[in-house]
């Protein structure tokens, strides 16, 4: 009888701790990891070829489905992309709004991220938690926008709406409220929790030199230990305006990561708070015509989303459309890290360590 | 007991073979619906409960306080096409009724609360017991292998190890419990706590009875091997249908024998003040050890099965046999 | 901005120049012959630490490849641009030298057709193995065998 020393393991596309379609084989030992080979593309829509398809305000139904955990910070990377090659001078109130909705946005992705790893790691109950938190905000969105998922907020020159009346103690209270709760229900629910981290401490170390090899953004590039943040390092928006601090850790494993993220929501609610307060007069977008021609142009553009670095690379040749528009996804990039990752763990971290990256399909496969 | 009440009743009104299995059906229809009707009622409490820990509101719909939404469910899964494939016929069939059967077993067993109140009295009941929650490691190895899919595989190897790691736990606080009460009879270990309960005796074989319980029942958070995160269902991945429901039946039965094992071995089953029947006890009892034995289901994470085993084997196994030497000690 | 342009001009002398770019922390270098990348790309790895991202341009039927370079440290970008013409979509893989643009390569294969000589695992990345044609090239047209296309054939 033929000996096999391991057996490959197919987890996803269709599997849940996967977050959407990703297929990652496994070669199994026992319950040892040999070797991990990850594939993409299941969820392919084509939207760089689209893009060469519309006109530049009409893209953004698209761009909301890229990453659709936090759809805003999408809209407001494409029409900063826009304004940057139209040269349109957005209104400071606009300029405020975005910041707000920007982190806004962040705040309920990493509160999915919470939910979804405390769910991978074991615990139901946290997913149900951070949904319930994430409701408050999503009914901000709600009242702003018109939409939930992908609001369709951001225009070229601004917002579609201005904020509504009293908007802004409602997104006190509701920020408030995530505050207090992360302070203390979810302190004693994660981190004070033993099994919790005995599940996450050391588990699927990400150190620098990977992070610097495999061009890894975002949270993950923290937990590292390299201190940058776009919002910091080239403030866009208002971001120039508002203080607040960048969290490292130098761990890089699965735990830092998580912490990364926790600390990341309380630095987004300092800046909501502060940008509440400056909230300026005035207009909150500049017309501009539907159909607009840009010259011939090479544009880049990078913001920090919340999965990390995101750029677009437009380049334009005096039409109504962009000839070609290349995006460049933080996740396409972070996932990569899985091969190595991966290695040597147990099958039952793969999945805290897939949840670790916080992937989000959507974006990786454009 | 029953029985030979049912089997005393009869023989006023016919002879004694007729008699005999006229109550040998009776029983079975009995333990039938008892087994039947403790999903129904122990998993509703399960899902109210665990809804009220996640601020939902759980079954509202189906029943007077969504009470039937099980019943509704089992009914549902009666109905369900079962769906695998290239299955090994003989195993993937034999488990689900196996496990049935054993917990059918355990339901004739036990005293429902009280002394006279199990359906069949054998002397050594508790052993009986211990032995028709000790089958499932094999049954779930038999499972994982018969279904022929990678993460029942792997589930199967996860189950058996850590159900047979467990097992050895619960026979020896077991033995310590009956070395004290000198008996393997449930009703003669409560009645051998009429002036202090065991939990006072042995409070460590109390806490390693409870982990070792929920390890073998495979409860949140110990079900590594179900996994529902990284492994789907584990062992349980190709099952469908009311072959499915029949493990369902299973857990929630292994859920209310652990907890009345736990009253009875720890906490002196039907004994308590006299302004309530020994009976009322019993169940109030039963119901907050029930409580207690679901709570860690929704609020903590999953360890990891090396730890977990190692936890077993490194402290949970010498723990049991240090109380074992020391109970002897005493009786001696 | 020039530090770059001198450093990479040294080695390289005449084969690049720079160009005018209208993004700020931008430097623009234009590689004349695409035999140079590795070696222009041996150069860029001493300032910068990742390939950030690679746009492909179809100016049909030449292709236009941007690479654009970041650093972890600084904020500066390169781009690096390189034309390769009809008679051989081909060029060295980067992939050894940076290895953040092993995917990158991939989906430059995948999406325009560019092959990467060199390539440790040059494979279709977003697309199924067996899909007719490179669909982010202008001439791609949806003939009836895309869009009759069903999947593989699997067996059992």
């Amino acid at each position: 009888m033929e000996q096999k020393k391991s057996f490959r393991l197919n987890i996803g596309p269709v599997h849940p701790a996967t977050h959407g379609v990703f297929k990652i084989v496994v070669d199994i030992d026992g319950d040892t990891i040999k070797r991990a080979q990850t594939e993409i593309g299941f969820l392919h829509r084509a939207k760089e070829k689209i893009a060469e398809a519309r006109y530049f305000s009409n893209y953004y139904p698209i761009v909301d489905k890229l990453d659709y955990v936090s759809a805003i910070n999408m809209e407001v990377l494409y029409a900063s992309l826009v304004e940057k090659a139209a040269d349109i001078k957005i209104p400071p109130r606009a300029a405020y709004i975005r910041t707000i909705m920007c982190e806004i946005q962040r705040i309920m992705s990493h509160l999915i991220f919470m939910g979804s790893f405390g769910e991978d790691v074991g615990n139901i109950t946290s997913l149900v938690w951070t949904l319930r938190e994430r409701e408050l905000l999503m009914n901000i969105i709600e009242k702003i926008s018109g939409g939930r998922l992908a609001p369709m907020y951001m225009t070229n020159g601004g917002s579609f709406y201005d904020f509504p009346d009293g908007i802004s103690e409602d997104i006190t209270k509701a920020i408030d409220k995530i505050e207090e709760r992360i302070n203390h229900e979810y302190q004693s629910f994660f981190l004070k929790n033993e099994l919790f981290l005995k599940r996450t401490k050391g588990v699927a170390i990400i150190d620098q030199e990977m992070v610097k090899r495999l061009g890894i953004t975002g949270p993950g590039m923290r937990a590292a230990g390299i201190k940058r943040d776009l919002r910091k390092d080239e403030p866009y928006l208002c971001y120039d305006k508002v203080d607040f601090d960048v969290p490292v850790s130098k761990d890089g494993d699965a735990y830092a990561r998580f912490m990364m993220r926790v600390d990341e929501i309380l630095q987004s609610i300092k800046i909501i708070r502060q940008a509440l307060k400056d909230l300026p007069a005035g207009d909150y977008r500049i017309k501009t015509p539907w159909m607009m021609k840009i010259p011939p142009k090479y544009t880049f553009v990078r913001q920090e989303t919340p999965r990390g670095e995101m750029a677009m690379y437009m380049v334009t040749n005096g039409d109504t459309k962009p000839y070609r528009l290349k995006i460049r996804s933080a996740t396409f990039f972070n996932i990569r890290a899985l091969e190595e990752a991966l290695v040597g763990e147990k099958v039952a971290d793969a999945v805290v360590t897939i949840a670790s990256l916080d992937p989000v399909m959507g974006e990786v496969d454009r | 007991m029953i029985f030979d009440y049912i089997d005393s009743l009869g023989l006023r009104f016919v002879s004694a073979p007729l008699a005999f299995l006229g109550a040998v059906v009776v029983t079975f229809i009995i333990a039938l619906l008892l087994t039947a009707m403790i999903p129904v009622f122990v998993g509703w409490a399960d899902r109210k409960f665990a809804a009220r820990i996640q601020s939902r509101y759980g079954p509202v719909y189906v029943g007077p306080f969504g009470l039937l939404q099980n019943f509704a469910d089992i009914v549902k899964l009666l109905g369900k096409r079962f769906v695998s494939t290239n299955v090994d016929w003989l195993s993937f069939n034999f488990v689900p009724i196996a496990l049935a059967s054993a917990s059918f077993i355990m339901v004739l067993l036990i005293p429902w609360g009280g002394p006279s109140l199990s359906l069949i009295s054998v002397p050594y009941d508790l052993l009986f017991i211990y032995i028709a929650l000790a089958v499932s490691p094999l049954l779930v190895l038999l499972a994982g292998w018969g279904e022929n899919n990678k993460y029942s595989m792997i589930g199967g190897f996860r189950g058996a190890a850590q159900i047979a790691t467990y097992e050895i736990v619960i026979i020896i606080s077991i033995i310590s419990v009956a070395l004290l009460s000198g008996s393997y009879n449930l009703s003669g270990i409560v009645s051998s706590q009429g002036s202090l309960w065991y939990i006072f005796y042995l409070p460590v074989v109390f806490v390693v009875f409870f982990l070792a319980g929920l390890a073998t029942m495979e409860r949140e958070p110990f079900d590594m091997p179900e996994a529902s995160q990284e492994l789907q269902a584990g062992w349980k991945v190709e099952y469908s249908g009311i072959k499915y429901g029949l493990f369902l039946i299973s857990d929630y039965v292994r859920l209310v024998i652990v907890a009345m094992l736990i009253v009875m071995l720890f906490f002196g089953g039907w004994l308590g003040l006299s302004f309530l029947p020994g009976i009322a006890w019993f169940w109030i009892k039963t119901f907050i050890v029930m409580v207690f034995l679901m709570v860690p289901r929704w609020v903590f994470a999953r360890p990891r099965i090396d730890q977990f085993i190692r936890f077993g084997w490194n402290w949970l196994l010498p723990i049991a046999i240090l109380n074992l030497i020391v109970a002897g000690l005493v009786v001696i | 901005m020039a530090a770059y342009f001198d450093l990479l001009s040294a080695k390289l002398g005449k084969a690049v120049s720079q160009a005018q770019s209208n993004n700020d922390n931008e430097t623009l270098i234009v590689l004349s012959d695409k035999k140079l990348i590795k070696k222009a790309a041996l150069e860029i790895k001493k300032k910068f630490d990742i390939l950030f991202m690679l746009v492909v341009v179809d100016y049909k039927p030449r292709f236009e490849l941007n690479y654009v370079f970041s650093s972890y440290s600084s904020k500066d970008i390169l781009t690096l641009r390189v034309n390769i013409d009809e008679k051989d979509y081909s060029i060295d893989s980067i992939s050894k030298i940076f290895d953040s643009a092993n995917w990158e390569e991939r989906e430059a294969y995948d999406l325009f057709g560019i092959k990467f000589n060199g390539h440790p695992d040059l494979r279709r990345i977003l697309l199924p193995e067996d899909w007719p044609g490179h669909p982010m090239r202008k001439d791609f047209i949806v003939t009836d065998e895309v869009r009759n296309w069903t999947g593989l054939d699997l067996k059992f």
